[in-house]
């Protein structure tokens, strides 16, 4: 009995000896959570014997917590350089872990300090993802939203888009989108093209929405010709701008009219075109700043 | 047959009293356990993990009851000798084995079952609990019936293993058993790379060596659907069967020299 | 009538060595019948080559050569195992099984219909004094309860011969005063009984036939009473009250003189000397004659005598062959 209890407390003596050190000389931490053990994705499938889709679990939960980890610490600098690494293992062990692909492009082409900011390795892991499961819709339109987001290039969006269009058993809406990113690229032709073929589509809704773009595209087709007009036409000294002095020119017939019939709304001050508020056509698309 | 009944059911008698049946209580309390903390780690993917978890651990869990127990069905009797009161009885010696063999796989199967059900039961609670919503998203139903068969491959696999482990029972010790078929294990989980060899190395003989080796070695990873089952992809029935046919045609084999093997053997 | 063992020319060769160059012959050519109804022992020393016999009878070991033949079948029959029992010696059965379950069990194997098992399993564990200790595991039985279970399980199927390979084993004096019993009963049923021992009193008291083995040979085999060397070899008296002179005096006539202690002593003589002269004499010294016997060679002693003439025989033989031990 005595023994027993000198055993305990021999033990909690040991365990107070090692909270006091501990406190004295504190120990540098081996950070295991950076630390990626295993790095080649082929040598870890044999290692887990068949027990792939585990160790892909695991995997995505070391993905997440490093991601969360290193996002909501606010002493060191965050690299999250583990991200694309654990998310490869990931998906390499599994090749049908659809969330890994999904969130963790994501949480890749998330801007730094929010995320590592790499819309490329973003793009890299998709189309990982689609080498697995070619016909998977969702994977093409996510590639078009890093390109849309992340790199600011609605034209590569599009194409993505109409890729992911074409797959089995994907959205109707996924057009529609290709052709207003192809817009916004400034592509009027492609953007025109896209439109008309969706002219023939079943469904109304879609129908009408590609008639409406298409006056859309002439609007602006429109109000580039107009803009180049003003300017090559010297402006009487001391006038604002207005509609009439071009019609006094003779350049201009009339007061323009936009494809739905409104007229044009001229700024006085700076001589821009635009459609007028009230138009059917109003807001037009604008195209996206490349950054 | 009867004598085969008889042995089979006191070695599973023996396995109860040897306390086998509290893995199963581990199993439980690891699944449940895992249930609740995954929710918090993985971004919704707790019904797929807890798939993966109880598919794995079935294996795993019945992997060591067949190797460790299969590697001293025979050994065991024989070391300590309690088999020359048995062979006395008007028993022969393949049914001896036979009844060994049911034996452990009747103690399979009751693990596997009960296994099953606790992962049914832990996959009823989440689906229960989660929004409908939510379970539009899921690739494949919280409980879905495709598990069974992912279960019943696993089952087969297991009786492969333990006809593996009985066979080196009866002629090795039960470490060098042990080892034996662990390696048949991990070779027969391995076995892709040999089927491709060709396309790793230029010599033909070793390509050729590579692939007499795939044929003859017990093809284990053919019994791995987890994956696809967990995804909701299809399984093809023919697929299921001509594995299990597989699977029995190499257990039989295994059976019948285990039992040419043990009908000659001395015991001294 | 035939045998009920019928044993020709049986050989038992081990390989030995780590290329398994060396051979060890175990059982060199035993022949033997036992006819139904006996109690036949098999007696030798540690080694000889018993339980070798007995695990080639019960088809645990193969023969290199020779045949045996059980009730008139092959060894290895395996419907002729219905009708006989064995006890292994050492035995070992599963410890986590209670004595119930285990004859419960062998039962089962022996096709004992299912009505019959528990009442057979009963009595059997009466007879051999298992008493409540029957619903323990077997692992908390003593070596000598061990036995008797071992006993108990060869008997189960009322065999019509019985093996028992060092039946005594373990147990103490009360216990094998019990076996004896035992054996004397199922003799007395008519079953044959083949037993096998070291221990030669017991075969003394049992036996009608024996046969020594020694070195893996049969060195004798008869009735205990036939095997002519249990003659009256010398006598044997014991002396009390004898004088140191007239102790000296008689000493030469003496094999042998043992003192007991204060003036007693025996004096071993050779058959030749008559004791019937020698005995007025010592009376007349004033000393008392306590008692008087015949020396008869025991089967201890013949034993010992033809174990080493066997292994005379043996080094003589095969010179460069040697035990293992076994």
């Amino acid at each position: 009995m005595i023994r027993s209890l000198a055993a305990c407390a021999c033990l909690v003596l040991a365990m107070v000896l090692q909270i006091w050190r501990d406190q004295g000389f504190p120990r540098r931490e081996l950070d295991t959570q950076k630390v990626l053990y295993v790095r080649s994705p082929e040598v870890l499938k044999r290692l887990v014997l068949g027990f792939d889709a585990l160790a892909a679990d695991v995997y995505w939960i070391r993905a997440i917590q490093h991601y969360g980890g290193d996002r909501l610490d606010s002493g060191l600098p965050r690299r999250y350089e583990l991200l694309y690494p654990l998310l490869d293992m990931t998906t390499s062990l599994d090749p049908y872990f659809n969330i890994a692909y999904r969130f963790g492009a994501i949480f890749l082409s998330e801007a730094y300090p929010g995320g590592p900011g790499r819309p490329d390795q973003a793009v890299a892991i998709l189309r990982k993802g689609i080498a697995a499961q070619p016909g998977k819709w969702q994977y093409y339109h996510d590639i078009a939203f890093v390109h849309y987001f992340s790199m600011r290039d609605p034209v590569a969006a599009a194409t993505w888009f109409r890729r992911a269009a074409a797959q089995p058993g994907a959205p109707n809406w996924l057009m529609p989108v290709a052709a207003a990113m192809l817009t916004q690229g400034s592509d009027r032709t492609s953007a025109r093209f896209l439109w008309q073929q969706m002219l023939g589509a079943d469904q109304e809704w879609l129908r009408r929405r590609a008639t409406h773009a298409l006056l859309q595209l002439d609007a602006l087709d429109q109000i580039d010709r107009l803009q180049a007009l003003i300017g090559s036409t010297p402006k009487p000294p001391g006038e604002s701008y207005n509609w009439f002095w071009l019609v006094r020119s003779g350049r201009l017939l009339g007061v323009p009219l936009d494809p739905s019939g409104t007229p044009y709304e001229l700024d006085p001050v700076t001589g821009r075109v635009t459609v007028a508020q009230r138009s059917l056509l109003f807001p037009l698309p604008k195209p996206m700043d490349p950054r | 047959m009867r004598a085969v009944r008889s042995i089979a059911l006191n070695v599973f008698r023996e396995s109860v009293r040897d306390r086998v049946p509290y893995n199963l209580v581990l199993f439980a309390v690891l699944l449940i356990g895992s249930s609740y903390l995954l929710a918090q780690l993985t971004a919704g993917q707790d019904v797929k993990i807890i798939k993966d978890l109880g598919l794995a651990a079935t294996s795993v869990f019945g992997l060591f009851i067949a190797i460790f127990i299969g590697i001293g069905l025979v050994s065991k009797e024989v070391e300590r000798r309690s088999i020359y009161a048995l062979l006395a009885k008007p028993i022969s010696r393949p049914q001896f084995i036979a009844g060994k063999y049911a034996g452990l796989v009747l103690t399979l199967a009751v693990n596997v079952a009960v296994m099953t059900a606790a992962m049914y039961a832990v996959l009823g609670y989440m689906t229960w609990i989660e929004t409908p919503a939510f379970k539009a998203s899921w690739e494949a139903p919280g409980t879905d019936p495709a598990l069974l068969k992912a279960m019943a491959l696993i089952f087969i696999e297991l009786m492969l293993v333990t006809a593996i482990a009985l066979f080196f029972s009866t002629f090795s010790s039960p470490i060098l058993s042990a080892a034996l078929t662990f390696g048949l294990y991990v070779a027969g989980s391995l076995n892709a790379d040999l089927r491709n060899f060709e396309q790793v190395v230029d010599s033909r003989a070793a390509a050729w060596l590579a692939r007499g080796l795939y044929h003859v070695l017990p093809d284990l990873s053919a019994f791995d659907i987890k994956t696809q089952v967990v995804h909701g992809l299809p399984v093809p029935a023919a697929y299921l069967w001509s594995t299990a046919a597989y699977g029995a045609a190499y257990i039989m084999a295994l059976l019948l020299g285990t039992m040419v093997i043990f009908s000659k053997r001395d015991f001294k | 009538m035939s045998s009920a063992v019928h044993i020709e020319g049986l050989t038992k060769d081990y390989t030995v060595g780590f290329w398994g160059r060396r051979r060890y012959r175990a059982l060199d050519r035993l022949a033997l019948s036992i006819e139904p109804g006996e109690v036949f022992g098999f007696l030798g020393p540690n080694g000889a080559g018993k339980t070798t016999t007995l695990k080639l009878l019960m088809q645990l070991i193969f023969p290199t050569s020779g045949r045996a033949e059980i009730l008139g079948r092959p060894v290895g029959d395996v419907a002729a195992r219905r009708r006989i029992g064995y006890l292994p010696e050492n035995p070992y059965f599963y410890d986590y099984l209670t004595a119930e379950e285990l004859l419960t069990y062998f039962a089962q194997l022996l096709d004992v219909p299912a009505a019959d098992r528990r009442r057979r399993v009963s009595t059997l564990l009466d007879r051999v004094g298992i008493g409540r200790e029957r619903r323990f595991q077997l692992r908390k039985f003593s070596k000598g309860m061990v036995q008797r279970v071992g006993i108990a399980q060869a008997l189960l199927n009322e065999p019509e011969v019985v093996f028992l390979d060092e039946p005594m084993s373990g147990l103490d004096p009360l216990g094998r005063r019990d076996v004896r019993a035992l054996i004397l009963e199922l003799r007395d049923q008519g079953r044959t009984v083949f037993f096998s021992s070291h221990i030669l009193a017991d075969a003394e008291a049992l036996c009608s036939r024996v046969a020594i083995i020694a070195g893996g040979r049969l060195a004798a085999i008869g009735r205990l009473g036939e095997l002519a060397e249990f003659a009256v070899g010398g006598w044997e008296l014991v002396v009390a009250n004898l004088t140191p002179e007239a102790l000296e005096r008689f000493r030469p006539l003496t094999t042998r003189v043992t003192a007991i202690g204060a003036g007693r002593y025996t004096l071993e003589l050779p058959l030749a000397q008559a004791p019937e002269r020698l005995i007025p004499e010592i009376a007349a010294t004033g000393a008392m004659l306590v008692s008087m016997n015949p020396v008869r060679e025991t089967l201890e002693d013949f034993f010992v005598r033809r174990v080493a003439e066997a292994g005379a025989a043996e080094r003589a033989d095969t010179p460069e062959r040697h035990h293992a031990g076994g």
